[in-house]
């Protein structure tokens, strides 16, 4: 059986499925310029739906809560940090848009404001976050005005415990309480948020539910709940919910694997075709090259090679996860260029020695240089090609990390790449 | 199932072997994205990730031994979501192969007995003589009774044609109308087909039992069938596993095919695009709702997006934009509806409902009246799960809609349409 | 004599317990050494500063000595080691596994060496038989194809932690002993030539805990020259030796294989379940400490190693350990291995002491003799004339001891099939039953740290190192109530601290996908890096 090669051409070609990819390729759509997005898209499954732009500042390791004045030290503290090459007004912008677009998607979002917000995670500590969806707004607030409210959990659901969140957050929110319910028809064994998303789509389950959370809810009128509200209308899910009890109702991230990250991955992988992007969210491209005129990139599905020629190219590829960067025994590279990256000067400097030392580690501040123009550098410190540029956590002199500003990291430089793309493109 | 014993497989040792590199058990991170998003989850307790954490802590006489693997109807949507590929229904398969015949679900084995025993292929045993017999005897009773059809042809054996059709055993043998309305379809557009008396059925449950030399065996003789005739295109009647186990076994196998393989949903797609079909969605006065089925043989293992996009295309052409709304999630992404791999024949009937219960709920999801797809065991599937959980949706093949829409849908080609459907075409 | 508790917790938070024997150090000696005398009729109360085998006995190979390795420079060690090796394979099978070892020689080893083994292991009884490297190799096919010698010995491979807590909870079966983990000897209070009182401090409460015992042993393998002279005696000499092992993912060999040559740096890989571990170096320090592998260290363990068994130039390691050998020094070396691994029962008459006495050198393999001998004295001096019984009475098997065992967890579960008996920690999969039992072991502390938990459980021990399950864990601890505050969040950042530590030398590869993954999760989102701390 003969193989099937398929080829075609785009003006811009976004490689990697993450954060990066996904905003590189909204701000494109917006732009109007015709792309196409490629790379393994799994890993996207893991955001827990908070977008930090910067919530901890490197040096004081003080949580902060002014990230437009984080920004400001950042410049002098971290002027090569990929967030110091742009303007507030960009971040914001890039923001702004990004949200936009989850929201028209039926993801809604709170939108980039002055502050951070102070957001709650599964364990009962806190967390400095700018954007978070709809569905978690209600637990930030209820926890500034220490609201009473019960945080419930189900049985048969491991890794979120609703004693935990209290237990850990009792002190600043004295009129917290937990409770314990079955999820409807789920009495059995181990449950997931995201069977438990889905079928609160169904309006029954809903109903189910909604009792339940009647009868729990005693004297308080507000609820956390696991992030469950629904996988494909989360919003509609929490509006329904909230009228079927009367509560005001809220959820918080889990451990992977968590419903937020799939909502968005699905979200993209309907949406952009939709709206006339080519997707092939499933493959890693196997190679990039350029000739003449174009970028060419390969990669292959299950009927043969795909060939897609491409006038500018966004690198977005993340880091050893989604496999953009690889670590060897003896250094680490780029995977798909081979990209000079920057880095400590042996592995022994990767690594501090304590794990959650504050400081931490030099290894995730590796990553490709890239220029004013946010083209990748070659060996002679030039950009490697005019049709090439990157963007995401790829980039090196950021710990996305210990910054908390992986968010914030992917989109604003997403949205510079793309600006510098169409420029080009434009030329 | 038997007692008999069933040898011990070592699985991580298969792995290494099966699984491309960086894909292998070795790369999984134990984050649990697989067993989230598999419907077998739970079953026998058992999920994906225990499976590859099973094999790679030793555990081969359990996993060689667990019923699991006959829930598992190896969709792949495992390694669709997994950020590292991997796949786990490669084992599955291996894991099913090792088990003696005695021990397998009877069903199953039985149905690929019987495929073996004639040249038809033919998982309930028809033979190539019964098979002409019906073909000619319905036909005969469509041009007698049906006069715009008088001249309806259902050619068999015609060599040189440019499609050879398969056709899925069920019709023929327990609801022999069901087949006219595609032949009313390709007298329409004009397609120059035919069925073929040796090599005809679509379904292969020598692939389900894990069993490859009669996997291989069945599309051997299909591919001599379609040779025999000189056809161009073999073109898959609307069933999600014949296509899959004959594209499938060709790389996997090595065979060599001088004719492209098809799918019904490409041509429907094609046709209406050319005219051909002129299928409107005028008749959907009442706006019922539908919804439609990705069969997971025919999207995510095989076609990919490409073949979900022309079945919307299709769909909303026949019931209206507005009227069709799509199962979440969907295309590659959908849930298996545990009616493949075997499964309707496994007499595990509680644990293929309990498979069924996410599929129930997508549907219940959408609202829709009704749920369209290219695939037998889906259609059956989501039929018995629809009563077994108090659903109120039936279950329609395209070439039954397709007809409806032009208007010349037969009397006794309406069996799966409900009183909604029935009171908007009498 | 059950032990009295006298004055109150509260308040000064001093508490003294008496007991007959007070025993330093929670190793396999330590543990060894009450059971012994449990079996004797005898109360003891052992202590740890940490937890057990905080030190050698948790940080080696795991490889129970066929004597083999001795047999050409320290026939002595290698006929204890024959003897040992006999009766607890026959007393304590249960922490046992019967693989077998071989010992083989690659291209540039001295054949002569390699020649004159089975003649040293004769005049030691050991029993060794040649195998063709035909024979080797189908045995084991990732052996070189550049081995031209090889031999197999009743080598095994036994389970530490197991050992420990199965004697200590011998122990407290017999005469009501008792183990306290994270207690530490600050001092001794000595009068007329005999100790008192220890003094001791629980590092997790900071509380003192006054021990008033009759007899005192020091068991604390390489912290034993500290201890012994905190109670003033200098006649505790030790050199300090550092040994790096690595854990690859995944089990190489079902042998025990060891290089045929005289003992060098990555000449043994020893199979653990369903992992291999491959080592060692030997490194004089002086720091006891904040001893870490260093990469020079890795890369000779791979690079030796490699010599015998190519595949661990390229496998995928997991975890790299140190720890600190005891050394009896007999002679100025450059990096101890000259000096011997047999072992030294000090009475510390000649240092004006009466009863206090120091166990030290010696080996995992033979800490069973290591605890009858230092019995036999404690005993003589309590006026007590039990002999010894741990030669005949077989180690019996302990409910909550079973969970370190690899493969147990999986097995249990699988025959329980019990769906809501949720598994939680997914890569060694041990289900919540068994951190319930573990938690609820007769003589467990009140609150288990998650470290202390995986310790007698495979929990953490796989590829993940605990990154998902140090959280299932933890929460599951907080539902049932046993953690209420946030001293659980503690936990779980100490537990992601201490398995990095073994992990940091090794992170490349698919590590460093795992590593970023498990960092986002506890510094990004459950932000464990900026706790304040208690």
């Amino acid at each position: 059986m003969k193989e099937e090669a398929r080829n075609f051409e785009t003006d811009l070609a976004v490689i990697g499925s993450g954060i990066a990819g996904f905003a590189a390729s909204i701000f494109a759509l917006n732009r109007k310029i015709n792309c196409a997005q490629v790379g393994n898209t799994g890993a996207v499954a893991y955001t827990t739906g908070y977008l930090d732009l910067l919530g901890s500042n490197e040096e004081t390791q003080a949580a902060i809560d002014n990230p437009w004045e984080g920004l400001e030290q950042l410049k002098k503290s971290q002027p090569d940090h990929p967030l110091s090459r742009i303007s507030a007004a960009d971040i914001r912008k890039s923001f702004e848009q990004f949200t936009a677009f989850l929201g028209e998607c039926g993801i809604a979002y709170t939108g980039p404001s002055e502050t951070n917000i102070t957001a709650l995670t599964p364990a009962g500590t806190l967390k400095k976050t700018l954007c978070i969806p709809a569905t978690m707004a209600a637990g930030p607030k209820a926890f500034a005005d220490k609201t009473p409210c019960v945080i419930i959990d189900f049985k048969g659901l491991k890794g979120f415990s609703a004693r935990q969140v209290v237990a850990n957050l009792k002190d600043k929110w004295p009129d917290l309480s937990t409770a314990r319910i079955t999820f409807p028809e789920m009495a059995k064994g181990e449950v997931y948020p995201e069977v438990m998303a889905r079928a609160l789509e169904v309006p029954a389950t809903r109903a189910g539910l909604a009792e339940l959370l009647i009868q729990t809810a005693g004297e308080a009128k507000v609820i956390g709940l696991p992030a469950i509200l629904g996988m494909h209308r989360p919003d509609l899910v929490k509006t329904e919910l909230e009228r079927l009890t009367g509560l005001q109702i809220f959820e918080i991230p889990t451990m992977p694997p968590s419903v937020p990250g799939i909502r968005l991955r699905e979200m993209f992988e309907q949406v952009f075709p939709q709206k006339g992007l080519t997707l092939i969210p499933q493959q890693k491209v196997t190679s990039l090259c350029f000739d003449a005129d174009s970028a060419v990139l390969n990669l292959r599905d299950n009927y043969g090679p795909i060939t897609i020629h491409a006038k500018a190219v966004i690198l977005a590829t993340g880091r050893f996860l989604s496999g953009g960067l690889t670590a060897h025994i003896s250094g680490i590279t780029e995977t798909l260029l081979d990209l000079p990256v920057s880095q400590p000067a042996s592995r022994t400097d990767w690594y501090r020695e304590g794990y959650t030392d504050r400081r931490g580690h030099a290894i995730h501040k590796a990553g490709i240089e890239i220029d004013a123009s946010f083209r990748p550098l070659a060996q002679n410190g030039k950009a490697y090609h005019e049709r090439l540029f990157a963007a995401g956590i790829i980039l090196a002199h950021q710990d996305w990390i210990r910054g908390r500003s992986g968010a914030g990291i992917a989109i604003a430089t997403a949205y510079k790449a793309v600006e510098a793309a169409d420029q080009f493109l434009h030329a | 199932m038997s007692n008999k014993k069933i040898p011990t497989i070592n699985f991580k040792e298969k792995a290494m072997e099966l699984l491309p590199e960086g894909a292998s058990f070795e790369a999984c991170l134990s984050c649990g994205l697989c067993s989230s998003g598999c419907p077998a989850s739970g079953i026998e307790n058992m999920d994906p990730r225990k499976f590859i954490r099973m094999a790679m802590l030793g555990m081969d006489e359990e996993l060689s031994t667990t019923p699991w693997v006959w829930c598992c109807t190896q969709c792949k949507r495992c390694q669709h979501v997994c950020p590292m590929n991997i796949d786990i229904s490669q084992l599955v398969f291996l894991a099913r192969g090792n088990w003696p015949q005695e021990a397998k679900p009877s069903g199953i084995v039985r149905s690929c007995q019987l495929i073996r025993s004639t040249d038809s292929t033919s998982a309930m045993g028809l033979t190539p003589e019964d098979f002409v017999f019906v073909i000619q005897d319905v036909l005969e009773e469509v041009r007698q009774t049906q006069p715009a059809f008088k001249n309806l042809q259902a050619p068999m054996d015609k060599k040189g044609a440019f499609f050879f059709v398969n056709q899925n055993s069920r019709e023929p043998m327990s609801e022999p109308d069901e087949m006219v309305p595609l032949w009313k379809i390709f007298d329409l557009v004009g397609a120059d087909w035919t069925y073929s008396s040796k090599g005809w059925a679509a379904e292969n449950f020598c692939m389900f039992s894990g069993d490859e030399e009669a996997w291989y065996e069945v599309i051997k003789k299909r591919v001599e069938a379609v040779s025999e005739l000189g056809c161009q295109v073999w073109l898959n009647t609307e069933c999600g596993h014949s296509y899959y186990t004959m594209w499938n076994a060709l790389t996997r196998f090595g065979m060599e095919a001088d004719f492209k393989l098809e799918s019904l949903i490409t041509y429907y797609a094609k046709w209406i695009r050319e005219g051909k079909l002129p299928v409107n969605s005028n008749w959907n006065t009442k706006s019922i709702k539908f919804t439609v089925q990705d069969p997971c043989m025919i999207v995510r293992k095989a076609y990919g997006e490409s073949i979900a996009e022309d079945m919307r295309f299709i769909v909303r052409s026949l019931v209206g934009t507005e009227n069709f709304i799509d199962m979440q999630p969907n295309r590659s992404a959908n849930y298996c509806c545990g009616g493949g791999g075997g499964f309707l024949q496994a007499g595990m009937t509680d644990h293929r409902r309990t498979y069924g219960k996410r599929k129930f709920d997508q549907i219940a999801a959408t609202g829709a009246a009704y749920v369209l797809t290219p695939c037998h065991n889906c259609h059956s599937q989501m039929e018995d799960i629809g009563h077994h959980y108090g659903g109120n949706y039936g279950v329609v093949h395209f070439w039954t809609l397709i007809c409806l829409s032009l208007g010349i849908l037969g009397e006794n080609e309406r069996t799966y349409l409900g009183p909604d459907l029935l009171e908007l075409i009498t | 004599m059950t032990p009295t508790i006298i004055g109150k917790p509260e308040g000064t938070g001093n508490t003294t317990i008496e007991t007959d024997v007070l025993v330093i150090g929670g190793g396999v000696t330590g543990a060894g050494i009450i059971r012994d005398l449990a079996l004797r009729g005898i109360h003891s109360l052992l202590i740890d500063k940490r937890d057990l085998c905080a030190g050698a006995s948790g940080g080696n190979h795991g490889l129970l000595h066929s004597g083999a390795r001795y047999v050409s420079n320290d026939l002595h060690s290698a006929i204890e080691c024959r003897l040992e090796n006999e009766l607890l394979k026959r007393l304590a099978p249960q922490c046992i596994e019967e693989t077998g070892g071989l010992f083989v020689a690659v291209a540039g080893d001295d054949p002569e060496f390699a020649a004159r083994f089975p003649d040293f292991c004769a005049a030691a009884g050991i029993r060794c038989e040649e195998l063709s490297p035909v024979e080797a190799r189908r045995l084991e096919p990732q052996l070189s194809e550049k081995l031209f010698k090889a031999y197999s010995v009743p080598d095994a491979t036994v389970d530490p932690f197991r050992l420990a807590l199965e004697n200590v909870a011998h122990a407290r079966m017999l005469t009501d002993s008792i183990y306290r983990p994270h207690t530490e000897i600050i001092s001794f209070e000595i009068a007329g030539g005999t100790i008192y009182a220890a003094i001791c401090r629980d590092n997790i409460t900071k509380s003192t805990l006054r021990i008033q015992a009759k007899q005192y042993v020091n068991a604390g393998g390489a912290w034993a020259m500290d201890i012994a002279g905190l109670a003033g005696c200098a006649d505790v000499s030790l050199i300090y030796s550092k040994g790096t092992l690595l854990i690859s993912h995944d089990r190489m060999t079902s042998h025990v294989i060891n290089r045929l040559r005289p003992p060098a740096d990555g000449d043994i890989l020893v199979p653990g379940g369903t992992v291999s571990i491959l080592g060692t170096t030997s490194v004089r320090t002086d720091n006891l400490e904040t001893i870490q592998p260093t990469m020079a260290e890795i890369d000779r363990n791979v690079i030796e190693g490699a010599a015998m068994i190519p595949a661990l130039a390229t496998a995928r390691y997991i975890r790299a350990f140190s720890r600190v050998r005891p050394l009896l020094q007999i002679s100025e070396t450059e990096d101890g291995r000259e000096a011997t691994r047999g072992f030294a029962l000090l009475n510390h008459t000649s240092q004006g002491l009466n009863n206090f006495c120091t166990i030290t050198g010696g080996k995992l393999t033979t800490f069973r003799l290591m605890a009858e001998k230092t019995s036999d004295l404690v005993a003589r001096r309590l006026g007590n004339s039990e002999s010894c019984k741990t030669d005949s009475v077989p180690l019996p098997k302990g409910d909550a001891c079973r969970w370190t065992k690899p493969g147990a967890a999986p097995r249990f579960w699988y025959q329980a099939n019990n769906a809501d008996d949720m598994i939680l920690c997914e890569c060694e999969m041990v289900p919540q039953s068994a951190i319930d039992e573990i938690v609820g072991a007769p003589g467990a502390e009140q609150e288990m740290t998650l470290e202390a938990i995986a310790l007698r459980s495979r929990a953490g021990k796989g590829p993940c190192q605990g990154s998902f399950c140090g959280i299932r864990i933890a929460s599951y601890l907080y539902d049932q109530g046993y953690y209420h505050d946030k001293t659980g969040l503690l936990h779980m950042r100490d537990f992601f601290n201490e398995r990095f530590k073994g992990m940091r030398t090794v992170i490349w590869g698919q590590q460093a996908a795992q590593m970023e993954l498990a960092e986002a999760l506890h510094c990004g989102l459950l932000g464990l890096d900026s706790l304040e701390n208690e």
